[in-house]
């Protein structure tokens, strides 16, 4: 059970870039704090925004009811429909100015998650959402094992992307230790003739930090990507990248004391041409987990939060 | 067949953008023609674009400061490209704080204009932009179909009213109406007209003025025999002169049109570095 009452243009904008990824999202309170996390149909991108018990103005989780011999003592995290969420958080601008509180709280006895906004003049809107019990969700990344991290303020990589169209699909980031550059995807059958190309070189000094142990061309998906840049910029806290070389994922991520955000892309690998790499995820039910075992093992050194990440292993497979 | 160009002067380089942002507004594809002294943009009254045609010319020295052209032959020393300026116009809108911009045709894949735009960064290099805009090179054989068009033998020249003003009245048409009928005659009056099954629609304009137009053969001032009062008019898709008076984002010196009865109307627009004639033929 979860109450909680939080500033809304934040966490207004985590729900917009997540909504760029799928139009689901697992909203999974724990002790600590509130995670939201995303994945897209194809599994190949990721995004998980932890909110922690500190960027509320109140914080209050109390674990599930008494459980009975027959129910599972997990709190089971939910599944909540974006398209039901994002009136709610519709216009981040106007919301500051017009609401005064907002409350979320959930119950699971009647399956509803409750967003109650108090705003000025005494109007109350009340957001009833149903939600769906699910399994849950988490990507494993190793980024301490990348080779190569970037971090730089967002307002560079969105003074970056603004030079490609809003139509591109798939940017190819390319670094050596001596320059970066973001350039359009191309491909061998790339009809040159008819497209556009752009490409945008850019200093090692720029970056707050440059490390690059490996040379690289890695290519992903910008569309989802873009949520990350929007949702940074309004928490103008830098941006980490951290990535390999082509085929393993890539994460940008944002972290303060209030909250962290990961994006997960998977990236194209050559070798296998048209298809990106899909992100293996720990998202199958407690059975499978006991079938399926060791594969998740191959992806697995380390996790977002290790706390809950210990929540997990440490959970009891039926 | 060479081409390099350069422009640093911050206010050359958005003027030149303007141009291009115009021109995107009124041709999806279009020929860009490079002489040792002008540059021009020309569409031609092809049945794809309607039958509309355009022709727009500039003096490469009043927008850059560098300017290399070699063109096909000594004897031809030009170049036309076929190109889409939205790509042209998407390469500079974000080059309004360029420290410079460089131009230069290439044929790395295929053939195509790179525009490079330099940009201040927070380091000590700076950050360089490049857009690869894909061109079509036009062989000299085809050169003769993209000619000046001359103007026509127009039975009524006048001046348009306010931009802004003729764009609001023609964009409230629009929702009403495919087709608009201008009408004007000598004595400075235009009337643009909808009518369609449930409304009719007149906007009257006055004082306009009519330009004169000097007359070596005198065919011209034949018009001072007629009716000063008779009004000649053409019926033209409403469309395309939306997108002639919203592609103007500046005002414009001189602006006028020239309109044949019943046939073709030809707007002429002038700023002081840049002219453009857009000509609309009349829907039968």
């Amino acid at each position: 059970i979860l109450q909680c009452f939080l500033s809304l243009a934040v966490f207004g904008r985590a729900i917009h870039a997540i909504a760029r990824i799928s139009d689901e999202f697992w909203f999974d309170p724990v002790e600590k704090g509130l995670a939201l996390r995303s994945v897209n149909s194809s599994r190949s991108a990721y995004a998980c925004v932890f909110f922690s018990s500190m960027f509320f103005q109140h914080y209050c989780w109390t674990a599930a009811s008494q459980p009975c011999q027959q129910e599972q003592q997990l709190p089971l995290p939910c599944k909540l429909i974006i398209k039901s969420v994002l009136p709610v958080f519709r216009c981040a601008n106007v919301l500051e100015r017009n609401v005064e509180k907002c409350s979320i709280s959930t119950n699971p006895s009647d399956h509803h998650v409750t967003f109650q906004l108090l705003c000025r003049h005494g109007v109350v809107k009340t957001y009833n959402l149903t939600f769906q019990e699910c399994d849950p969700l988490q990507a494993v990344f190793a980024k301490h094992m990348c080779p190569n991290i970037l971090r730089v303020h967002s307002r560079l990589l969105a003074d970056v992307m603004i030079h490609f169209p809003t139509s591109q699909e798939e940017i190819t980031l390319s670094v050596t230790p001596m320059k970066v550059c973001f350039k359009s995807y191309t491909e061998e059958d790339t009809d040159f003739s008819r497209t556009m190309l752009t490409e945008i070189q850019l200093s090692p000094e720029e970056f707050d930090y440059f490390q690059v142990g490996v040379d690289s061309e890695v290519t992903f998906c910008l569309k989802e990507l873009r949520g990350l840049l929007a949702f940074s910029e309004a928490t103008s806290v830098p941006v980490s990248i951290h990535f390999d070389r082509c085929g393993k994922p890539i994460a940008f991520s944002i972290e303060d004391l209030l909250l962290e955000a990961s994006f997960i892309l998977a990236t194209l690998c050559e070798a296998e041409k048209e298809a990106f790499h899909s992100l293996f995820f720990g998202a199958v039910s407690h059975k499978e987990k006991e079938a399926i075992g060791d594969t998740f093992q191959s992806l697995v050194t380390a996790s977002d939060t290790e706390e809950e990440f210990g929540a997990l292993q440490s959970s009891p497979v039926l | 067949m060479r081409f390099r160009a350069k422009i640093v002067d911050l206010a050359c380089l958005n003027h030149f953008s303007r141009i291009i942002n115009t021109i995107a507004k009124l041709a999806k594809t279009c020929i860009l023609r490079l002489t040792v002294c002008k540059l021009y943009f020309i569409l031609s009254d092809k049945v794809a674009n309607g039958g509309a045609s355009m022709w727009c010319e500039l003096s490469q020295g009043n927008f850059f400061d560098e300017f290399q052209m070699e063109g096909v032959a000594a004897e031809h020393n030009e170049i036309y490209l076929e190109l889409v300026p939205e790509n042209l116009s998407r390469a500079l809108k974000t080059s309004q704080s360029a420290k410079a911009v460089k131009m230069k045709l290439t044929n790395k894949h295929s053939p195509c204009l790179r525009v490079a735009v330099e940009l201040p960064s927070l380091s000590s290099s700076s950050r360089i932009v490049t857009h690869d805009i894909p061109v079509g090179v036009i062989p000299r054989r085809m050169w003769n179909d993209f000619r000046e068009p001359s103007v026509p033998d127009f039975d009524v020249s006048i001046y348009l009213p306010v931009l802004k003003t003729m764009k609001s009245v023609v964009e409230r048409m629009k929702n009403l109406s495919n087709f608009i009928v201008i009408e004007a005659n000598l004595s400075g009056e235009m009337n643009l007209k909808i009518e369609t099954d449930l409304v009719s629609v007149t906007t009257h304009f006055k004082d306009l003025g009519n330009p004169p137009w000097a007359s070596e053969d005198g065919c011209q001032s034949s018009a001072q025999g007629r009716d000063l009062e008779s009004m000649t008019e053409a019926c033209i898709d409403i469309k395309k002169l939306q997108q002639l008076l919203a592609g103007q984002q500046v005002n414009p010196t001189k602006a006028l049109c020239n309109i044949v009865h019943k046939r073709i109307v030809h707007f002429i627009l002038l700023h002081e570095e840049v002219s453009l004639q857009y000509f609309i033929p009349a829907i039968s």
